[in-house]
């Protein structure tokens, strides 16, 4: 007989990164300020950034062809020198060189910079995108909507579990990434952004919250003075989720050092020295149905059993911790699919 | 490697979930064993050992040597994401043909641009997009020289800033893509031999979806019928018809994955699905649970959830059965069916038999599946429904010895596809006219009402044959009208099911008058379900 290890069919949830690639997309104009290899700091601009950027024409009067992907800045000479040189109204990026003797360029008058959510280093350049090693960890999130960004870390609840409200956001929270327990209405996501926070990480949102958030965000794109970047990254799904035990425990230890939100992949990016794992490897964390959010310990796998909706699945028996301690352990019965291992 | 002397696995390893199956060789034959399926962050090896476990564990003599499982032949199968494409051409219309022959085949589009100015930003943005696996660029012969010209000075600026993605030229209005090393540009003639040149720049992305079809393919010779498989995953769908004499059509579609990537964003989307849901709950926790079905498909597969997967299951099922461009409906007194095998026979009714595979199917119970399959691929006569549970047909459509691989199905077949049940669909009695069913087993016949617009549950074990009478006042389309008409059919998890609602299936767009639909019709395949 072979005896497996209890829990190995029990899915693990990805949760930590050591020295993740995170990647910020090259738009058409998008001019990087960093090389590869360079070493970048957080809040560092790394790509200059086009804003309402459109598309322009010019014929090139006998002067040699840019080429593609030359980028250029206000006023400079795309091609030629002197009063008949060739210049666009902006800077920007010549996309080609048409048959009839026309360059085409992305041009804008309005201009952003992106920055480093993380320490690291440049890894990959190329027209289509820049990765970043950061130094620290990173914690894998299912969704992140926004731009990248970084600040020093608020812990806003009291624990993984609890809400914030809008009016608990303030002033003294500009600049910074908010910590904010199970669900984040849309009213706390504006009021937040409104006084200057850098980023919320949540465990759950409703999904009309991101996309009022979006549309949001598709605004402020829209409008002439560029607003700093702003992320939300969720940590578990959609609904009230309670930030993931591991997860909150990073973070409450990294709270007052800056961190990073990057949207590519969805992640929180935190400091080298920031994250312990302090958990033994053989806890579980129940992610759905109605004891979401538990955790506990599997006292044996119980093989498949019959459930509700006549599904079989694959079941364990496990003791849950109890909701306020001290007080009993409560012993149920779970599908191993709802269920997740961490540490 | 895959000998009968030794036992050996098969494994499906999807997108989502990894599903698994010990076959061995027991009475001088294989057989499956044992099979199972889990998170695909799980891995291979928990599964399989856990396998040999519960063999050895039921009967120690089975497997001789169980300790040396890991080196035991695997036969592993693997789906990933679907490989994206953008299109560029000289117009919209010249596009269209290539756009739907990709998305056919299996290919994400994420974009059709032309060289106009107006485009030029999402041209350049669209072949920048660094997930993008291949540029096809349209030059279809007799295009304007002047066009061509302009349209690959555009393309080909944007594309040699990217040295790594491959191009292919589709039609002969152009030799060559300026800037465009020529090893890395491929050249393919109508659509349909673009898509097949395409595939050679992503060798063995498209594999693992082949491989069911090579398998499905396989079925219908070993068991001389016609059989269609559906197979639903977390990134797309396949489906395909096939009879002895091989596959008649088939599709593969990235948005018929059981809830695509895009439905995360679009709203339209989730509510497509939650309209076949029978809960009562508000449209956005339903959005909610549907989005988070997509982050973490194998969670919350029970009790609501399992209704939930399945409303999901035939959404998936819907949008698979629009894009085959069959809408079922009955014309002129037949249905037009938009294929005929390589003897010109045109086939007017449902397959033999249906095989559904896939993540999506896993977890709900039998009766409910059937019942999800025939409300979404919906076709007048009689058909067996059976469900690939181990997922072995993937795998074993890996196997490109085509003798092996039907020796290998031959022998498994029995247990490898769990008998769902058959389904009569008959439509045409007409509202409050009643006819009659008579179903006849060892010589004892049953006689019921036979209702219009309704869907009946008939018991019917697995393994029994019945035979099925049924008459009418008004003509029922099975494939030819008549009154009276009879089927040979065999029973399953979910028996028989008789249906005389109409082709397609029209669902009331008052949600709760749905809603009522929907649970009348499913009631009785999951209260029999209940534990």
């Amino acid at each position: 007989m072979i005896l497996p290890d209890p829990l190995d069919r029990i899915p693990p949830r990805l949760a930590l990164t050591h020295q993740p690639i995170v990647r910020v997309a090259l738009r058409p104009g998008d001019r990087p300020l960093v090389a590869n290899g360079d070493r970048v700091e957080p809040g560092q601009p790394i790509i200059e950034r086009l804003r309402h950027a459109q598309v322009g024409e010019h014929g090139l009067h006998g002067h040699a062809m840019p080429a593609p992907g030359t980028t250029f800045a206000e006023g400079a000479s795309v091609a030629g020198s002197g009063r008949r040189a060739l210049r666009f109204d902006g800077a920007g990026e010549v996309v080609c060189t048409l048959p009839g003797g026309r360059v085409r360029a992305v041009v804008s008058r309005h201009l952003a910079t992106v920055e480093s959510p993380v320490a690291g280093t440049v890894t990959a350049l190329d027209a289509t995108a820049l990765s970043l090693r950061a130094d620290g960890t990173g914690i894998v999130a299912a969704i992140a909507v926004g731009e990248p960004a970084c600040g020093p870390l608020v812990v806003a609840v009291e624990g993984p579990s609890a809400e914030l409200r809008a009016q608990r956001i303030d002033v003294r929270h500009a600049g910074s990434i908010l910590v904010a327990g199970s669900r984040v209405d849309v009213e706390s996501l504006t009021r937040a952004r409104a006084m200057g926070v850098r980023g919320v990480i949540v465990g759950g949102v409703i999904g009309t919250d991101v996309h009022a958030l979006r549309a949001s965000t598709e605004r402020q794109e829209a409008s002439v003075h560029a607003s700093p970047p702003f992320a939300l990254v969720v940590l578990d799904g959609y609904g009230k989720r309670p930030i993931p035990p591991d997860a909150w425990e990073s973070l409450t230890e990294a709270a007052g050092q800056t961190v990073g939100i990057a949207t590519t992949p969805a992640m929180v990016l935190l400091p080298p020295d920031a994250v312990a794992s302090r958990t033994d490897g053989s806890r579980v964390r129940v992610v759905s149905g109605p004891f979401l959010g538990r955790t506990g310990r599997v006292l044996e796998m119980i093989g498949l059993r019959r459930l509700s909706g006549g599904v079989y699945q694959e079941s364990a028996r496990v003791a849950l911790d109890p909701l306020a301690p001290p007080g009993a352990n409560d012993v149920v019965e779970l599908p191993i699919a709802d269920l997740e291992r961490h540490g | 490697m895959t000998s009968g002397a030794t036992p050996s696995f098969t494994i499906d390893v999807g997108s989502a979930s990894i599903a698994a199956a010990l076959i061995a060789p027991l009475d001088g034959r294989r057989r499956l064993l044992a099979s199972a399926a889990a998170p695909v962050a799980v891995g291979a090896e928990a599964l399989l050992r856990h396998l040999v476990n519960r063999v050895s564990a039921a009967d120690a003599d089975t497997l001789p040597h169980p300790a040396a499982w890991p080196d035991w032949p695997r036969v592993e199968c693997r789906t990933v994401p679907p490989p994206r494409v953008a299109l560029a051409g000289v117009s919209q219309r010249a596009l269209e043909p290539l756009e739907r022959e990709f998305t056919r085949e299996g290919w994400r589009v994420t974009a059709s641009v032309t060289a106009d100015r107006a485009q030029a930003y999402d041209a350049a943005l669209a072949i920048r997009d660094p997930e993008l696996d291949l540029l096809v660029v349209g030059a279809p012969d007799g295009t304007a020289r002047d066009a061509i010209a302009q349209l690959l000075a555009v393309v080909g600026a944007v594309a040699s800033q990217r040295p790594g993605l491959p191009v292919v030229l589709s039609g002969g209005g152009a030799t060559a893509v300026p800037g465009v090393a020529p090893d890395r540009t491929l050249r393919g003639h109508g659509p349909a031999d673009t898509v097949a040149v395409s595939r050679q720049a992503i060798p063995g992305r498209l594999a693992g979806r082949e491989a069911f079809v090579r398998s499905v393919a396989s079925l219908a010779q070993i068991l001389d019928l016609r059989v269609e498989g559906v197979d639903v995953g977390h990134e797309a769908a396949t489906r395909l018809m096939a009879s002895p004499d091989g596959v008649l059509r088939r599709i593969v579609l990235a948005d018929g994955a059981l809830v695509p990537s895009a439905a995360l964003e679009d709203q339209r989307l989730l509510d497509a699905i939650a309209r076949w849901s029978p809960l009562p709950d508000d449209a956005y926790v339903v959005r909610d649970r549907l989005r988070n079905l997509r982050i973490a498909p194998w969670r919350d597969a029970t009790s609501d959830g399992a209704r939930l997967r399945l409303a999901a299951a035939r959404a998936a099922l819907e949008r698979l059965q629009d894009a085959w461009g069959d809408d079922g409906r009955d014309h002129a007194g037949g249905v037009q069916w938009p294929f005929t095998d390589r003897h010109g026979h045109v086939p007017t009714t449902a397959p033999d038999l249906l095989v559904a595979s896939g993540g999506a199917f896993a977890a709900p119970p039998g009766p409910a599946v059937a019942l999800a399959l025939v409300d979404t691929l919906r076709r007048p006569g009689a058909v067996v429904l059976a469900h690939d549970h181990a997922r072995v047909l993937g795998p074993i459509g890996m196997l490109t010895d085509e003798d092996e691989r039907r020796r290998f199905l031959a022998e498994i077949v029995d247990a490898a596809l769990l008998p769902l049940g058959s389904a009569i669909v008959a439509p045409g009695l007409r509202a409050a006219r009643r006819g009659t069913v008579r179903v006849t087993v060892h010589g004892v016949t049953t006689t019921l009402p036979l209702t219009a617009g309704a869907v009946q549950v008939v018991d019917l074990p697995p393994g029994v044959s019945a035979t099925v009478e049924l008459e009418s006042p008004d003509s029922l389309f099975v494939g030819a009208r008549a009154r009276r008409v009879s089927f040979e059919v065999t029973g399953g998890l979910g028996g028989l099911l008789v249906d005389t609602r109409e082709i397609p299936l029209r669902l009331p767009d008052r949600a709760e008058r749905r809603r009522a639909y929907l649970d009348a019709w499913q009631r009785p395949l999951w209260t029999n379900a209940e534990p």
